[in-house]
Parts: structure tokens; sequence; C-alpha cells
């Protein structure tokens, strides 16, 4: 198998096909924070690509409650305990070494086994196909919560304190993470998945597509899915039309895909990031999604172990338990969240560009603005600034401008109630 | 060709020439003659039972397991099947019969395969790999396939397998009562993708149960335009058996069809899924090559062009007598590797 660099591993990894690289690749960062469980990113992506006869149990997008939930059901701890079974079989570990980290290694190097060096002959990449029945209800163990030990009634006298809950759950909001190793290309036997070179959007052809389903097998995260009615597999599209600058409302720029510019919670933020010949993310430091994932490291990828280099970033919910999310997100988890907890001065400014336009951000600048509040978190001091932040669309034209405090106007007292 | 690289091909070459050796009879089906007997008036196109086919001499040819390309499956189920062949002048019909304890016809639910056979008739002269060909050696492979005949009756659909299910509507969907939209009943095929780029599995009607295709090596079987699929079956499964018929006429002036004439000798493979085991694509049961005889005068004096059982060097000949030894000689290799990497770890 030819070797490829995987960024998030610090490592080369096996991997079935050459290393190329497109020129744009889709990513997002979602802000795990600050979502609410609407569903309202699931029911429109459902009413735009998934509403005809075979696509019934067929969710692109799906928020679950973690750490019982899952759709398909189960599917995370479904493959992480395959990959435990295969590293207990090869005597090895799945260990990160975080001694060593550096601009190609931001979260230093993982020494374990990736999906596609665990394989088996007969598959390209460990995994597992789920059958109907678990990809049946798409939200089971909505807000469950891990149960409180210590008290026969599940209640806690003292409450709950950060920095990590006792009993706890949190949303996962997922969809096709657009990889850049995808384990469903590499499963396909007929070379009917591909990665357009345009923007990395990964696709099903559906004229050579035979219905073997090995992609649902092999994709690690489960988000290519099956249709009785064609006989064929379908996944997410990353609303294509829009990243394309083709849909009616777009202006002629890339926009945000309907799952993301729907968000009510305004946790998600979607755009293009320019790669460099040898796949790493050129430098662009202006750009929201480049400093929030490559500079702040705020946002990480989900399950960055299963080696397909995802490009769904997530900032982690701050309650949870540390040793959960390093599973989930790898070993930056720490330092994400004790950036997120107290962010630098740029970093609350971009976070306010959240959902402010439909369009695709490409650029955004900062204008400097007073001191307006000196506080401590977690016992350090902590200054905040009602800086402005500018967005800029694919073609630089300003589309979204906001200050950090948000404008508060007062409606006179005689008009309280004049609605 | 890096170290990595090299080790892992050189294991699973390794692997390969074990099965070869002590395992799978891989050169079980060398040396045998389907002969399609010669009878006047029509086929038994439909009829499994017809006193007709017993004029045709059965033959077993034994099936192993595909083990050459990733992804495999060591274990598949059916061994060997027995095949028949008829022609009369016009039309060659081929039955195969394998034993299979489950019907597996419906590919509706995610976790459903089909039971599926295939024959396969080289395009080029000589004897192509017998797995589906290789580059500058394509084949034509007739692919029958349960759920497709099963369509024919009715077709399988969500409701069909969920009689339970319910729907408020399906947008864009002209049926009446919306539980029972069908393919045809969407005027947009853009809401059935695959329908949509002219996959014929996602067809709103089923003319035939078999797919007439064409492959040139791993990962390149390509159905023929709906215009050149011209190869019908019939297929009954009863009893712990599955019983198909294949049949189209002799001739083809299709380039991507094989195309026999009475008096020749050509070449068949055979290939047989079991849907209940999760078999499909290349987990499955393959023979090699079996010679195709057609029984009769060949019509014209002259030597045909496409007689393939000539003196032409036959490529799975040499392949099998060169893998076996060059995955002995890969393993040493890799071995020896391995031994001269572990010889240049630190101690610890």
């Amino acid at each position: 198998m030819p070797e490829v660099y995987n960024w998030q591993l610090g490592r080369k990894m096996a991997y079935v096909y050459e290393e190329a690289h497109p020129q744009k690749q889709f990513a997002a960062v979602f802000n795990i924070n600050r979502c609410i469980g609407c569903q309202t990113c699931t029911g429109t992506c459902k009413a735009t690509w998934t509403f005809s006869k075979g696509q019934e149990a067929m969710w692109w997008n799906n928020v679950e409650s973690k750490p019982y939930g899952g759709f398909p059901q189960h599917w995370d701890v479904k493959i992480l305990q395959k990959l435990d079974e295969a590293h207990q079989a090869a005597g090895k570990k799945a260990e990160w070494d975080t001694a060593q980290t550096g601009e190609a290694e931001p979260y230093g190097v993982y020494n374990g086994m990736t999906i596609t060096e665990a394989a088996t002959p007969e598959q390209q990449a460990l995994g597992y196909l789920p059958p109907d029945s678990e990809w049946r209800a798409p939200n089971f163990y909505e807000d469950t919560s891990t149960g409180y030990k210590g008290d026969n009634l599940g209640i806690s006298t003292e409450g709950a304190s950060l920095p990590e809950h006792q009993t706890w759950f949190f949303y996962l909001q997922r969809l096709c993470n657009h990889c850049t190793y995808p384990a469903c290309a590499a499963a396909c036997p007929r070379k009917a998945i591909y990665k357009r070179p345009e923007d990395g959007i990964v696709l099903i052809d559906q004229a050579r597509c035979r219905g073997y389903r090995k992609c649902v097998e092999q994709c690690p995260y489960k988000k290519t899915m099956y249709r009785g009615t064609t006989r064929t597999s379908e996944k997410c599209v990353a609303c294509y039309p829009r990243v394309e600058g083709n849909d009616p409302l777009s202006d002629g720029v890339p926009m945000e895909t309907r799952c993301m510019a729907v968000c009510p919670g305004k946790i998600r933020m979607n755009g293009l990031v320019d790669i460099a010949e040898d796949g790493s993310w050129a430098e662009a430091p202006n750009h929201p999604l480049y400093h929030m994932i490559k500079v702040e490291k705020v946002a990480l990828p989900l399950y960055p172990q299963f080696g397909t280099e995802p490009n769904i970033y997530y900032i982690p919910p701050r309650w949870a338990p540390r040793a959960y999310l390093r599973q989930m997100f790898g070993p930056g988890v720490d330092e994400a969240i004790a950036r997120y907890v107290a962010p630098s001065r740029e970093l609350l400014a971009v976070l306010q560009l959240f959902r402010t336009t439909q369009k695709m951000i490409f650029r955004y600048e900062i204008e400097e603005g007073p001191l307006v509040l000196e506080t401590e978190v977690n016992g350090q001091p902590w200054q905040m600034y009602d800086d402005t932040v500018i967005g800029f669309d694919a073609q630089d034209r300003e589309v979204a401008r906001l200050s950090v405090v948000e404008p508060i106007h007062e409606r006179p007292v005689e008009r309280l109630n004049s609605i | 060709m890096n170290k990595r690289s090299l080790l892992s091909l050189s294991l699973i070459l390794a692997a390969a020439a074990a099965l070869t050796f002590f395992k799978v009879p891989l050169a079980g089906s060398q040396g045998l003659t389907l002969v399609a007997a010669q009878v006047s008036g029509d086929l038994p196109l439909a009829d499994l039972d017809s006193a007709v086919w017993q004029q045709a001499t059965a033959i077993d040819v034994p099936l192993s397991a595909q083990n050459v390309v990733r992804p495999m499956m060591l274990n598949t189920n059916v061994k060997s099947i027995t095949a028949r062949a008829l022609h009369n002048g016009t039309q060659l019909a081929v039955l195969v019969e394998w034993a299979d304890d489950t019907q597996n016809d419906s590919m509706v639910r995610v976790q459903d395969f089909r039971d599926a056979a295939a024959v396969q008739f080289p395009l080029a002269e000589g004897q192509p790999f017998f797995c589906m060909g290789q580059q500058g050696g394509n084949v034509n492979i007739w692919h029958w396939k349960a759920d497709w005949q099963a369509d024919i009756t009715a077709r399988n659909d969500m409701h069909t397998l969920y009689p339970n299910m319910y729907v408020d509507q399906y947008p864009f969907s002209a049926a009446a009562d919306p539980i029972v939209a069908a393919p045809a009943d969407y005027a947009d095929s853009n809401y059935l993708p695959a329908l949509a780029s002219g996959n014929l599995f996602a067809s709103a009607s089923r003319l035939s149960s078999v797919e007439d295709v064409i492959a040139g090596g791993f990962g390149s079987l390509t159905a023929q335009p709906v215009e050149g699929q011209n190869v019908q079956g019939y297929g009954v499964w009863a009893e712990g058996k599955w019983r198909v018929i294949f049949s189209r006429d002799l001739e083809s002036t299709e380039t991507e069809d094989a195309s026999f004439g009475a008096g020749k000798v050509y070449s068949v493979a055979f290939a047989v899924w079991d849907g209940a085991n999760g078999e499909r694509n290349g987990q499955k049961s393959v023979s090699q090559w079996v010679s195709l005889q057609i029984e009769g005068v060949a019509a014209s004096p002259a030597p045909a062009a496409a007689e393939t059982k000539t003196e032409s060097v036959s490529y799975e000949g040499v392949l099998w007598a060169v893998v076996p030894m060059a995955a002995m000689l890969l393993a040493i290799l890799g071995l020896a590797g391995l031994a001269f990497l572990f010889s240049k770890l630190p101690n610890k």
C-alpha cells in the first residue's frame, strides 16, 4: 500500500492510493459548546436532499447525544472496539507521542494503527456494515446523560461545576467529513467514489455505483448510506451547487451548505481552505478556519486516529470528561478547551463571525476597540476588548461586520409594550 | 516500490501461493469442455425441466474463492456448479445450477445481498485473466441477479420489505398513494440520481434478469448501454438449488459482445455469489476457463479469427505457473527484508 502523509497523525500512513491533494478543501468548524440540539441542520438537510423514497433512514446530517447516542447506533463504539481488538491482536497500543509537536504534527505523533493499517484481506479499511435496525432511530438516547454516582436518587446536592461535570452529555453534530484520505473511496472496489480536485468534496458516482456497500461498511463515520430503491449508495454532497457559487442566491461566490447556513445556535462555520501541493494547509492567518484550526488549535478533528484526515473540526465541550474527549478528538483537547475558555483577543473576534452570512468567509480583518472587561478566568487575568471583526467573501467584498460586544438598544419607557 | 509495500505484496503473494498449494483447487477446471449441443426447434429458454436439456451433457465445474485482490472472502460458500449448454443455430442457452440453502432475491435492506451467477467469455483471442480479464484483454460477462429476476414479477421496493411503513408524502412523486410510489412515479428522475445517471440498477422496469457487461480487469466492470443489453435470463430457486438459464443470439455484431458460431471452440468461465454470506463484487466463487464447444459444422471453411482455442499462448497458464514461483521468491525476499529490518532496529 502507498504511504501518505497525515498531518493530524503527524506521520505517514498506509492508504490505498498515492498521495494527491485538491487545490482547496471543503472544511468547517463546529462549536459543540453552543449547540442546542434543535436539529434544524438535520431537518434542513433532509428537506433539501433526502426526502424521497428509499431515503427514509438517510440522514446525511445528524446530531446525536454523546456518550450514548449514535447514528447508526453505537457506530463509534463499534469501530473503536474493532480498532482496539486489532491493536490487541497485533500487540500494539493506540498511543500518541505528544512530546514531539510542530507545524507538521500539531497534535504529536500517533503510534497506533489507523483503520487502513488494521485492514484485513476482506477490506481496505477496518469496518462493519450496520443493519437496518441500527439506522432506524437516528436520535436514540437523545439528551441522555451519564448517571450521577453518589446519590440513590441520581441527584447531586452540590450541583455541577467545571472543569468536568460528573453527570454530562453533549451534542455531536455530524455529516460527511469529506476526508483527505476517504475510507469510502479506498473501500470501493470499482473506484466509483472520488474526491473533487477543486474543493475536496467526496462524491459517489451514481452511474458507476453497483450497491456493494463496501463504502457503507468501511467509512468509519458511517456517512455513506444505502438506498434500497435505486440499489446504490448515496452520501452528503456538501451542497456542492452552493459551494460552487451556482446557487441562485449565491451571487456567484461560494456559499455555506444548507446545514451550516441555517444553524440557529450559530455553532457552524463553513469554508474552503487553500491546500499546498504537499497537502498541508497553505498559510492564511486571516482565514477564520485557518486561524481556529491551525493557529489557535481550538478546533479538532473527530477521531483522528481512524486516519482518514477528516475535515470537520470541533471545539470540544468544556464540561465533558477529558479522557472521553481525548479519545474522540485526540490529544489536543486540553489545549483547545483552555484556549476556548479564555480566548485570545483575535480568537474572540473570529468567534463572532459564525453564522453572520450565508457566504463563505475567506478573510477577516479586525478593527481594534476599547477594553471593556477585566476579569479572571481559571485564576488567570483576562481582558475583553470590544473589537470589530469584518468578514470578506471570495471576491473580497465585505459580507459581515460585528463587534465583540453585541449592541444593545433600550426601548424608551413609554414604549415598553408598544408592539 | 518502497520496502513497506514490497513487504505487504510479498505477504499477499505468499498467502496466495500457500492457498494455491495447500487449499484451493485452482487448476481444477483445466481441460474441461462444455459442449453446446445442437438441437432443432425452439430452445427451452424459460423451461428448466424441459426434456431438451437432457440432450446436453452436464459438466461439473469446480469453483474457488477469488483470492487475488481485495476485497476477498476466502470462505465463499459455493464450491462447484453444474453447467449445460444448447444451441439451435441461432440462439445459445447455458443452464447453470448450484446448491444454495437460501433464496436471496432482494436488495432493498442495507444488509441484504443477492444471489447471483455470471458466465464470462473472452472478447479477444486467447484467454485473458480468468477473473474479469485484464487491461487489453476484455471479457464479456452475462451477470444474472436474483433480485432482477424477482423484479420482473413484482419490483422489490421499500413498502414490500417494510409492509407496515408509513409516509405522509414523497414530494414530487405522482403516486396517488404515496406509500407505493415507484421510480416511474417520479417525473423528474433527479430525485433518483442513479436512475438519472442511467444506472441500470435503478431502472424503473426490468426487461431481463441478466446484465450484459464488459470488463478489462478488476474494478473495470461496466454495463453495456441499454440498447446493447441483449442477454435474457430465467432463474428459479427450489429445494436448496438455483437453476438459471442464460440465453442470447449466437452471433452478435456488437464489439462489446462475444459472438459464437457452430463448429467452433471458445472459452467460458463461471462465477457465483451467495448473498446470504454477504458475497458481492470480488467476494465470489470463480472457475477458471473452461472450453466451450459449439456443436455443428463451421459455416466457413476458413479458420475463424474469433476462434480462441488456437496455438496462442494461454495467459492464464503462464500466470499460474509464474505467480506461485514469483510469490515464493518474493516471500523469501520479504522475509529476508524483514530480518534485515529487524537487524537494524536499535536494541532497547
